[in-house]
C-alpha cells in the first residue's frame, strides 16, 4: 500500500482519536500554567497529508522519499496563550515532560518582514496517549506543537484559510496586505505585553 | 541480512589534547567472529530496550553531530565513515571505562536500515589450549567480551535516513549505576537523553500509584503501595523502569498487578526514566489515613509518620496515631 493510501487507512482507523488524547494529555500537564487560552489538535487531514508527501525539492525532486516517516506534523497541537511572555513558560514545561528533537521559534527571515510567527517543537508522541488497542507502529513517532499567543493563532488561523481559496498567486499587493496584518498582529502582542508587563 | 560491519580499537582519552590513532578493520564475511556479530545484530532489536533520543542542537534546531555521524555511516559504511564514530566515543571515554572494541554494523531489517553499534570492554583472561597430553595456558591482556556488565550496545532502524534514526534503543548495563558510566554512553557519547523525560516517567507512576490505590480494595495491598511510595523516594536521581523499580522495592505479585491494570499501555512498565524526587513530591504530596474511628489523618506523605507517630497495639489489634502542635486552622467540609 502506498504512504497517502496507508495514512488513509490510519486516519479513518485511529489517528483523530489518538490527535484527542494527545490534546487531552498535554491540557494536563498545562493546568496550573496562568494565560493559556485554548488547546487544539488535530490528525492533518488526508488530502493535505496527500499534497504534502507529493511536493517536490527545489531540485524537483520528491521531498519526502518516506512520507509517513519524515513527515511530522501528521499530529499536531496548538498552545494558544493571552501574551508573548506567556509562550516560553509553556515551552519550558512541555520541554520538561515531552523531551524533544525541536525547540524553535518560528519568525520572518529578515527584520523588515512580518509573517508567519510562532514556537514549534517537534515532540516524541508518548505512548500514554495510544490506545491498547492500536499498534504503535501505525503512530508516528513524532508531533509538532506550536506554541502561539492570540494575535499569531488568529492571523495564522485567517492566513491558512486565505491559501485554501485562492484561485490564483497571491500578487505583490495580497503578500504586502498580509504582511501588514501580521505586523498589526505583532504590534497587538507588543502593545498588550507591556500592559500586562506594566499593570501587574 | 548485514551489509558490513567495522570494528574499531578505542582508547580512553577524554581530555586528552593528543588523541591516539584509532585502528579499524572491516569483518570479512565468514567465520565465527562474523557468526557471533551476526547473532548480535539480529538481537538487537529485543536485546536492547532502553528507548533513547537524539538531543537538538543547543539552540534548539533538529540537528545532532553524532546523528550526522551514524548517517553517514548508514548510507555509507566504511572504514572512514565508521572511523569517525570511533573518534567520537574515543573523545568522552575515560579510564575508568578504559580501552573498548567498537563494532559497527549496517544491515536491514525488513525494509528499514538499521544500525547496530557495540562497545566491548577490555578485560583480562587466560586461554587454554589442550594437545593430546599436554595443556598449555597463556595470560592474555586484551579480551573483549559481550557478557561483561560493562557492554554497552545501541539499535537504529528506520525507512528514512531524513526523518528517522531520531529515535533508537539502547542496551547499558550500567545505566541504574553511577552517574558518570551512565551517562558515558548514552549522554556524551550518542548525545542523546532517554526518550522518556525523567519528570514524565515519574509523573506517570505516581500517578499509576494513586490510581492503584483508589483501585484496589485490599487494605494490605494499599499499605504496600504508601509504602512502596515512601521507599522510592531513595531512588531520585537513578534510572531505571517501573518493573525495574517495583522489583528492587520487592513488590508482591498482587500489588504489582494492580499497578499494572492502571498503566496507560503495559509495555510504558518497561521504558527506562530517571526517577525524579522532586517531581514524585509534586504528585504525591499527601497522604491519607482513614482509621474505623472516623478520624481521618492527612499530612504531606514524605513526613507521614514524623507528624502523626504511629504505635501498634498488640492487644486490641489496632494502631494508635499521636500527634502534637499548635491549631492554625479549623474547616467543616460537606465531603471528605
Amino acid at each position: 500500500m502506498d504512504a497517502i493510501a496507508e495514512y488513509h487507512t490510519r486516519h479513518e482507523s485511529h489517528l483523530p482519536d489518538v490527535a484527542l488524547r494527545l490534546r487531552d494529555f498535554v491540557a494536563e500537564h498545562l493546568h496550573s500554567q496562568p494565560h493559556v487560552d485554548a488547546i487544539t489538535a488535530r490528525a492533518k487531514d488526508p488530502d493535505s497529508f496527500a499534497e504534502k508527501a507529493t511536493r517536490k525539492d527545489e531540485h524537483g525532486g520528491t521531498k519526502y522519499s518516506s512520507p509517513l516517516t519524515d513527515i511530522q506534523d501528521q499530529l499536531g497541537v496548538r498552545v494558544v496563550v493571552l501574551y508573548t511572555d506567556d509562550v516560553e513558560p509553556v515551552a519550558d514545561v512541555i520541554k520538561r515532560y515531552f523531551g524533544g528533537i525541536e525547540h524553535t521559534p518560528r519568525v520572518p527571515e529578515s527584520e523588515w518582514s512580518f509573517g508567519y510567527f510562532g514556537y514549534h517543537m517537534v515532540l516524541p508522541v508518548p505512548g500514554d496517549v495510544i490506545p491498547q488497542s492500536v499498534d504503535r507502529d501505525l503512530v508516528p513517532a513524532f508531533f509538532e506543537l506550536q506554541v502561539k499567543t492570540l494575535f499569531q493563532h488568529a492571523w495564522s488561523e485567517a492566513n491558512h484559510d486565505l491559501g485554501y481559496k485562492a484561485i490564483h498567486e497571491l500578487s505583490d499587493h495580497d503578500q504586502r496586505c498580509l504582511a501588514y496584518a501580521a505586523a498589526q498582529a505583532w504590534g497587538a502582542d507588543l502593545m498588550f505585553a507591556q500592559l500586562s508587563s506594566g499593570l501587574s | 541480512m548485514i551489509e558490513g560491519i567495522h570494528s574499531f580499537l578505542v582508547h580512553p582519552a577524554k581530555h586528552e589534547e593528543q588523541q591516539p590513532e584509532i585502528g579499524g578493520t572491516t569483518i570479512l564475511d565468514a567465520g565465527s567472529l562474523r557468526t557471533m556479530l551476526q547473532r548480535i545484530f539480529d538481537k538487537a532489536p529485543s536485546e536492547c530496550t532502553i528507548d533513547i533520543v537524539f538531543r537538538p542542537d543547543t539552540d534548539g534546531r533538529p540537528s545532532n553531530p553524532c546523528r550526522d555521524l551514524l548517517l553517514t555511516y548508514a548510507q555509507d559504511p566504511s572504514i572512514q565513515n565508521g572511523r569517525a564514530l570511533a573518534v567520537c566515543l574515543q573523545k568522552v571515554t575515560t579510564h575508568r571505562s578504559g580501552l573498548g572494541l567498537l563494532f559497527l554494523m549496517k544491515g536491514t531489517i525488513g525494509n528499514k536500515h538499521t544500525v547496530v553499534v557495540s562497545r566491548f570492554p577490555a578485560d583480562q583472561g587466560v586461554v587454554a589450549e589442550e594437545n593430546q597430553d599436554q595443556l598449555s595456558v597463556e595470560f592474555i591482556e586484551r579480551i573483549f567480551m559481550k557478557s561483561s556488565k560493562a557492554y554497552k550496545s545501541v539499535f537504529y532502524s528506520s525507512d528514512s535516513f531524513q526523518g528517522g534514526f531520531w529515535v533508537g534503543r539502547a542496551i547499558d548495563r550500567q545505566i541504574s549505576g553511577p552517574q558518570e558510566i551512565s551517562n558515558y554512553w548514552i549522554r556524551e557519547f550518542l548525545q542523546s537523553e532517554l526518550k522518556t523525560t525523567g519528570p514524565a516517567g515519574t509523573k506517570r507512576l505516581a500517578n499509576a500509584l494513586r490510581d492503584a490505590l483508589r483501585a484496589s480494595r485490599d487494605l494490605a495491598t494499599k499499605q504496600e503501595l504508601v509504602s512502596a511510595a515512601t521507599l522510592m523516594r531513595s531512588r531520585d536521581g537513578t534510572s531505571q523502569s517501573t518493573n525495574q523499580l517495583l522489583d528492587k522495592l520487592g513488590m508482591t505479585e498482587q500489588a504489582r498487578v494492580t499497578v499494572e491494570s492502571v498503566f496507560p499501555r503495559k509495555e510504558l512498565m518497561d521504558e527506562v526514566f530517571t526517577f525524579d524526587r522532586e517531581e514524585f513530591d509534586r504528585q504525591v504530596l499527601y497522604r491519607s489515613v482513614e482509621l474505623d474511628n472516623g478520624a481521618m489523618l492527612l499530612a504531606e506523605d514524605a513526613r507521614f509518620e514524623e507528624v502523626f507517630q504511629p504505635e501498634e497495639l498488640l492487644e486490641s489489634r489496632s494502631i494508635r496515631f499521636t500527634t502534637q502542635g499548635h491549631i492554625v486552622n479549623e474547616d467543616l467540609r460537606k465531603k471528605r
